[in-house]
């Protein structure tokens, strides 16, 4: 909707102002990558250049995006030979064909293999912290999207639920500020936090969580008394976690959660 | 405009479809005009060898090419669907109205070639063939104009095929309720008596005014537009499908 390939019921969505489809030269300012698209029969190179035509962009630019993603040398096979994680890689190479300094991706991890995941996440952190790009990831992978972005918009059933950074929504969450501690002498230390009028509750035979401490005072105070700890760590939720409590009782977002991680909008990473 | 024109053409080269149907439209010509040369003078056959009436029809074979040419039209419409490159395209150029308009003139321009490589196959075989069986044609006066006729009923046809495309989207559907139309309903649209009338300004009709030159003897002259008028008809075809496709089925959402 936001690129004029379907028509909203109401609303409108503008790039620097405007809306897609009256931007004089589109692909100079937004890129996007929404489903992996290609003739079969044509080379990546080819289609790439199909586009560098049609956008008045030299055709250069084919062979650059090409490298920039790690498709050089597959560039004049054709297409339709390409595994998934090669389709999403062209997909973005078009995307990067006319230097946007936005860019729309829908589900780019989609078939890429581990190496190739690790690979966008630092392709796609380069091109938002070092290029100043604003990069804007739609997901259903909250744990990736838990790593690359920066503010996270939850949307549910069309609706906005939550909008922040991680940390934000963290700290809006149950258990923000718990510390988690495993002790063999799980009592005592319960009693000695206790004294100094902290909310402790037990979990397991040598688990505590402590709310009001950082593990830095919870660990100095363990020391200072000689408790033995096994663990120490503050307590934080997953992005998925967050999702599911924020949603949690609205049945038709089980059937169609979706998450939108924009990271970095451009004056941000400035 | 121009950039999207040439990105047109750089797709339609950038795949191996139009090598083929080139060849099979030299072929449909090519064959038909050597079928005619070698049946020319038998009884019940085509005129003789060295008549003018032989030479226009051999060389009129040229525009059995028609059909190919609409398909590579609709092909090249089409094909963004089928492969869902549609999107990127209209990424590119949210402007639909310019695409269609981009293909129009690309493959109105791209057909040139096209009918250019046809006519000459089909003249090369008839002068050959003909020329084997005694008299060879001349390439001038009438027989120009026939070669010339069906030239540019090819490049017509592709630009007709690119307007179904746009109207229809649905590349296995336009090219099939094409040809039937072509091939069956419209002969018998024409061998009705109270259609006939209306046969003239059918696309089939008005491909017939411009290149029909015998029908053989008894067989009564259909009623007939002027070749100019046939050339406008069928023009009128592919802009207004293109118009309807471009206003009602271009612009709905790609998904």
């Amino acid at each position: 909707m936001a690129l004029g390939l379907l028509r909203p019921d109401s609303g409108t969505a503008t790039f620097g102002g405007r809306p897609y489809a009256s931007l004089p030269d589109p692909l100079r300012l937004v890129g996007a990558v929404l489903e992996t698209a290609f003739h079969p029969a044509r080379s990546g190179r080819n289609h790439l250049r199909v586009y560098c035509r049609a956008a008045g962009l030299p055709v250069r630019r084919a062979d650059e995006v090409l490298v920039q993603v790690g498709l050089g040398d597959a560039g004049r096979r054709r297409a339709g030979g390409y595994s998934l994680g090669m389709r999403q890689r062209l997909a973005l190479a078009t995307a990067l064909l006319g230097d946007p300094a936005v860019l729309v991706l829908d589900e780019p991890a989609n078939g890429l293999d581990p190496e190739g995941i690790q690979w966008l996440r630092g392709f796609l952190r380069h091109l938002a912290h070092e290029e100043g790009r604003t990069v804007l990831v739609s997901s259903h992978l909250l744990a990736e999207v838990e790593q690359t972005a920066d503010r996270v918009v939850i949307v549910g059933a069309g609706r906005l639920v939550r909008e922040g950074s991680i940390a934000q929504l963290r700290a809006g969450a149950d258990g923000a500020g718990t510390v988690l501690v495993r002790s063999p002498e799980a009592a005592r230390l319960a009693g000695l936090l206790a004294a100094d009028g902290r909310t402790v509750g037990r979990e397991g035979d040598d688990g505590l969580t402590v709310t009001g401490l950082s593990t830095a005072e919870v660990g100095r105070q363990a020391f200072a008394a000689g408790v033995e700890l096994h663990e120490l760590r503050s307590r934080t939720s997953g992005l998925e976690e967050i999702y599911f409590r924020l949603t949690a009782g609205q049945e038709q977002f089980a059937a169609a959660p979706a998450g939108t991680a924009p990271a970095a909008p451009r004056e941000m990473a400035r | 405009m121009t950039r999207l024109v040439r990105a047109e053409w750089t797709k339609l080269l950038t795949t191996r479809v139009w090598i083929g149907l080139l060849l099979g439209a030299c072929l449909l010509a090519g064959g038909f005009a050597a079928l005619i040369t070698g049946l020319a003078g038998r009884p019940d056959g085509p005129p003789a060898v060295g008549t003018p009436q032989y030479e226009q029809l051999a060389l009129s074979n040229a525009s059995n090419a028609v059909a190919l040419a609409l398909i590579l039209g609709v092909i090249g419409m089409t094909q963004e669907y089928r492969h869902r490159t549609a999107t990127p395209t209209f990424l590119t150029t949210p402007r639909r109205g310019r695409v269609v308009t981009a293909k129009l003139v690309a493959y109105a321009l791209a057909g040139v070639p096209f009918a250019l490589v046809v006519v000459a196959v089909t003249a090369v075989v008839v002068v050959l063939y003909a020329g084997a069986r005694g008299a060879a044609p001349s390439l001038t006066g009438d027989n120009l104009q026939v070669m010339a006729d069906a030239g540019l009923a090819i490049v017509l046809y592709a630009v007709i095929g690119v307007g179904l495309g746009a109207l229809l989207r649905n590349q296995v559907g336009a090219i099939v309720g094409a040809l039937v139309y072509l091939y069956v309903v419209e002969p018998l649209l024409s061998a009705f008596q109270a259609t006939a009338g209306v046969y003239k300004w059918l696309p089939g009709g008005a491909l017939e005014a411009m290149t029909a030159t015998f029908r053989g003897p008894g067989a009564a002259a259909p009623d007939l537009l002027e070749r100019w008028q046939g050339a406008l008809v069928l023009l009128g075809y592919g802009l207004v499908a293109a118009l309807l496709g471009t206003l009602f089925a271009v612009r709905r959402d790609v998904v």
